[in-house]
């Protein structure tokens, strides 16, 4: 019996090391790619509002507090006017997404740690 | 670590600690072993339903309400097992009668020289069932109801038994 008994822990443990492993790939890589295509879609929208000469729009930040209180909405809503759409829209996207990735991350942390530690102490010690 | 209840234990592992899983393994393998072994009577198959009830519970495990006690839970899982098993049992029977009569008595019989110990009509069945026939299709060919053929196998059966 005691034979069986350890044949099943074995392949418990064979199934969750695969399942815990391979999601923390699937996390970890999802996260990356979708880092890096924020970085990326960021970068592009920054460049589309240099050469719009958008951000020239901030530039009575530099005045006096009246200037400023004075233009800031205005100026606020032509700057969002100008922005490109579809792109900052993708990219809000992605940010929610990794958002939610993370935050999914943050709360399963302490249930994959203890997996962890316990797939350790049974394949190596 | 006795004092551990199975609710205690659920609940551990469902915050990860896989580690205590064994515990419960420990404690219903005996029990489960030989409530499949009274059914099954073969080890090997044994083990691997036993195998598979310890597996199906821990992926259950996630959704299971640790409130609940474990062993009516881990016996329903040893039904579906069962079932499933007597389902794929019941299945090789059906597909191949060589092969089920073979391994049934342990003769090679799967020349025709059985035929000769069977009268004209359970002949006529086995040629068929020999070539491949289906019990509806023999049914079919041959004009009789469906329950008059599965009759004349059992009888055919019996009778092969007898002589083997």
């Amino acid at each position: 019996m005691k034979k069986l008994e350890e044949k099943i822990i074995k392949k418990i443990y064979r199934m969750e090391t695969k399942k815990t492993f391979g999601q923390i790939m699937a996390e970890t890589i999802l996260i990356v790619i979708i880092s890096l295509s924020s970085v990326f879609m960021f970068s592009v929208i920054v460049e589309i509002l240099n050469e719009q000469a958008s951000f020239d729009l901030f530039d009575f930040l530099r005045d006096d507090f009246e200037t400023i209180r004075f233009n800031f909405l205005n100026n606020s809503l032509l700057f969002i006017q100008e922005l490109p759409l579809p792109l900052t829209y993708i990219l809000v996207g992605l940010l929610l997404l990794l958002i939610w990735l993370l935050f999914i991350l943050i709360m399963n942390f302490n249930k994959i740690k203890n997996k962890l530690v316990s797939i350790y102490k049974f394949w190596f010690k | 670590m006795a004092e551990l209840s199975d609710k205690d234990i659920v609940k551990k592992i469902k915050k990860g600690e896989i580690n205590y899983y064994s515990y419960i393994v420990k404690k219903y393998t005996t029990l489960i072993y030989q409530y499949i072994k009274r059914k099954l009577f073969k080890k090997e198959e044994t083990d691997d339903l036993v195998q598979n009830v310890f597996i199906s519970f821990y992926k259950a495990l996630e959704k299971f309400d640790e409130e609940k006690p474990i062993k009516p839970y881990l016996f329903q899982i040893v039904q579906n097992e069962l079932k499933m098993y007597y389902r794929s049992k019941k299945q090789t029977i059906q597909l191949n009668e060589d092969i089920y009569l073979v391994h049934d008595r342990g003769i090679d019989i799967i020349d025709d020289s059985y035929l000769n110990y069977l009268n004209k009509d359970e002949k006529k069945v086995f040629q068929q069932i020999n070539e491949g026939y289906s019990y509806e299709e023999i049914a079919k060919l041959i004009n009789k109801p469906l329950n008059t053929i599965k009759s004349i196998v059992r009888r055919g059966r019996l009778k092969l038994k007898k002589i083997y």
